[in-house]
């Protein structure tokens, strides 16, 4: 005789939750409290002679560096003028967009420079960066990047000079 | 005549959508949690760029030197002029950081790996004066790991926060 069970859901198997809610709520409450929110960072690559200026040989054939002087305001920090190759790009706001341009010029006629299957003008051009010793940082990582890309209205990245450097350490204004 | 509930009457929650959240939950904070930049320190305030972009290819041997100011914890107005480097909590000059810089100079050497190969990753505040990057730059490629040793770090990489609009 066929027997049939009379309590179908007394013999259930009940899992028990109760511990894995409390871990799982307890890896929520780590996750939520080591949250940092971080805005994601970048980076540019630069070089720094360790000679001096005059030991710097440069040769005929080479490209002159381009030089960008930074200059600042002594009191604040704040950049009073730029000068690219001993020309004046003043100090405003706009001045970084006025650099952007005149290196993207500077780049352009440089594409076709240099021997075929080797690196181009662009490439080989070195740009030196040479600011006041009491310049804001902000304003260098500014110049940097007007020398190293251009964002077009599109907003893709046209990628200029790469070689960026810094001169020599100037002296502390007093 | 008092009625007596029996056991079978005890609601039965349902634990299943409760269940689906919070593991929606900790797979979204899993995600967002970032452990790659755990050497970077919050009191340093880097200067924002549209062009700053993570190297394409992660580098194997790099280090992070933090620079930058004591800064009000609320206002985070600068409330030491003196720019300092960061080593969690310890806080150095740039002129005493020497003995600092010679121990990554260590490290690398007892790992076999050439000091040119190393990349210094730099991230500065925003106001600091440029002169104290350069000096520091300058410190980073005088170091020797030994006497023995010829040069010190050759590269180095500037940071900046990306500037998204």
């Amino acid at each position: 005789m066929k027997l049939r069970n009379r309590y179908p859901t007394a013999d259930r198997i009940a899992s028990q939750m109760t511990p894995m809610i409390d871990v799982v709520f307890q890896l929520l409450i780590f996750f939520m409290l080591t949250l940092k929110l971080i805005e994601p960072e970048g980076d540019f690559n630069i070089n720094m002679p360790l000679g001096r200026p005059s030991e710097a040989k440069v040769t005929d054939a080479e490209l002159q560096p381009i030089k960008v002087r930074l200059e600042a305001d002594p009191q604040t920090g704040e950049l009073r003028n730029l000068r690219l190759n001993d020309r004046d790009l003043g100090g405003g706001p706009e001045v970084f967009q006025l650099l952007n341009a005149e290196i993207n010029k500077v780049v352009l006629a440089l594409r076709n420079v240099g021997p075929a299957n080797a690196e181009n003008g662009a490439d080989m051009q070195e740009v030196e960066l040479d600011p006041d010793f009491g310049l804001d940082y902000k304003y260098v990582i500014s110049a940097i990047s007007s020398c190293s890309g251009r964002v077009t209205a599109e907003g893709t990245t046209i990628p200029l000079l790469s070689r960026i450097k810094f001169a020599q350490v100037r002296e502390k204004e007093q | 005549m008092k009625i007596r509930s029996s056991g079978s009457n005890v609601p039965n929650v349902d634990m299943t959508p409760m269940i689906d959240i919070v593991f929606q939950l900790i797979a979204f904070f899993m995600v967002i949690t970032n452990f790659e930049q755990n050497q970077a320190d919050e009191r340093v305030r880097l200067p924002r760029d549209h062009l700053a972009r993570p190297p394409e290819v992660k580098r194997e041997n790099s280090f992070t030197l933090n620079l930058g100011f004591k800064r009000d914890g609320e206002t985070g107005a600068i409330t030491n002029p003196e720019p300092r480097l960061f080593f969690g909590t310890d806080e150095v000059f740039v002129e005493d950081s020497t003995s600092r810089l010679r121990q990554e100079a260590q490290f690398y050497e007892a790992m076999d790996v050439d000091l040119a190969e190393v990349t210094v990753e730099i991230r500065s505040d925003g106001d600091v004066s440029t002169g104290v990057v350069q000096e520091l730059i300058q410190k980073c490629q005088e170091v020797r790991a030994s006497q023995q040793s010829t040069q010190g770090f050759q590269r180095f990489a500037l940071r900046a926060n990306q500037k998204t609009e």
